[in-house]
């Protein structure tokens, strides 16, 4: 047979449904351990209720509480964590970040177009090494610059 | 909550009427005190740790939502207030260093707690029983001194604490039972012959 627990305690402080509450009497009328058990904790529970009383606040106690609000709201309003990560606060800084991210990826995007239209036009880079070879040819436009140059020198006006 | 008056006080303070506040202050400034009371035992600091729960009401108000009892509110206010105290663990050193405490250990007779009068026995038992539910609590699990407070201290309903710990009745019935098994162990020298009191 399963011992009480949990319910024993809730069973002493009335805190059972009723069904809930015929097992249990249930089960202290079969169970010596448990008819102990619950006389213990009976007693711990009353001697609980026999502690002194909170003695009663010092006549200045509302004074006082009185005085620390005032001193309180006299205080500029420092912001809550909550409040700093209100969108007030941060959009400042995240549109600043917002601004570094999309130069990072205007970048590194444009980084990857240039490489990708490089490449298309390796052919013609290859054949123009007087530019390559002064180091011009670092951009898209660069090279954009170097086809033209391709049509100027096959004598287009 | 209609049919919560102190919710509506709340709403009132909301709304900008200052006297509901010192209401709700008069109604619950000195149930607050017996509640941080039993944290610390101490009535002074259980007395300014009652006023930062009002200051925490008051700076927290305009988030007040009447949705729940303001009892239910206030009180879940005063239980991480008080156990954010203890956690600091100044009181507790302080009460360590305490040159008052209980030298004797031996334990005191109970019913000589009974009646209103205060014999320096009385008082002694008194005290020595405040001293063994002090060092209870804090050797209890945080959520099971909360719950110990709450239900067998301050005599709350299991739902009212389920409401207050923001957790389920059937962990409240748990926790209040290991805190209560752990308090008859406490007290297991007060208790020897003793017969139930109804």
């Amino acid at each position: 047979m399963k011992h009480l627990a949990d319910e024993l305690t809730a069973f002493l402080d009335g805190a059972l449904a009723p069904g809930e509450r015929a097992r249990v009497e249930a089960h202290l009328g079969a169970c010596a351990a448990c008819r102990a058990e619950r006389e213990r904790l009976e007693k711990a529970v009353a001697l609980l209720g026999r502690l002194p009383e909170a003695p009663a606040p010092s006549p200045t106690f509302e004074a006082r509480f009185q005085a620390r609000l005032a001193a309180q709201r006299a205080l500029p309003r420092r912001p809550r964590l909550l409040d700093l990560l209100a969108w007030r606060h941060l959009a400042p800084g995240l549109a600043g970040a917002a601004l570094a991210a999309s130069v990072l990826v205007y970048a590194g995007a444009r980084h990857r177009a240039d490489e990708r239209s490089m490449a298309e036009h390796l052919d013609l880079l290859e054949s123009y090494e007087a530019v390559a070879s002064v180091g011009v040819v670092e951009r898209a436009d660069d090279v954009q610059v170097v086809a033209h140059l391709d049509e100027l020198g096959e004598g287009r006006p | 909550m209609a049919s919560d008056p102190d919710a509506a006080l709340m709403l009132a303070f909301q709304g900008g009427d200052a006297s509901a506040f010192r209401v709700l202050f008069e109604r619950y400034g000195r149930p607050m005190v017996a509640f941080c009371h039993h944290f610390v035992r101490d009535g002074a600091r259980a007395e300014e740790l009652a006023q930062e729960v009002f200051l925490k009401l008051y700076a927290s108000s305009a988030r007040y939502q009447p949705t729940a009892r303001f009892k239910t509110f206030l009180y879940r206010i005063a239980s991480n207030h008080c156990l954010n105290e203890l956690r600091r663990g100044e009181y507790a050193s302080r009460r360590a260093a305490d040159p008052d405490a209980d030298a004797d250990g031996a334990p005191l007779d109970p019913d000589a707690l009974a009646g209103g009068g205060a014999s320096p026995e009385e008082s002694a038992l008194g005290a020595a029983l405040s001293r063994e539910v002090q060092a209870l609590l804090a050797r209890l699990p945080e959520k099971q001194r909360a719950a110990f407070v709450l239900a067998r201290l301050e005599g709350l309903p299991y739902e009212e604490v389920a409401e207050v710990l923001q957790t389920s009745v059937s962990a409240v019935k748990s926790l209040v039972h290991r805190a209560t098994v752990s308090a008859a162990a406490a007290l297991a020298p007060y208790l020897a012959g003793r017969e139930v009191t109804p």
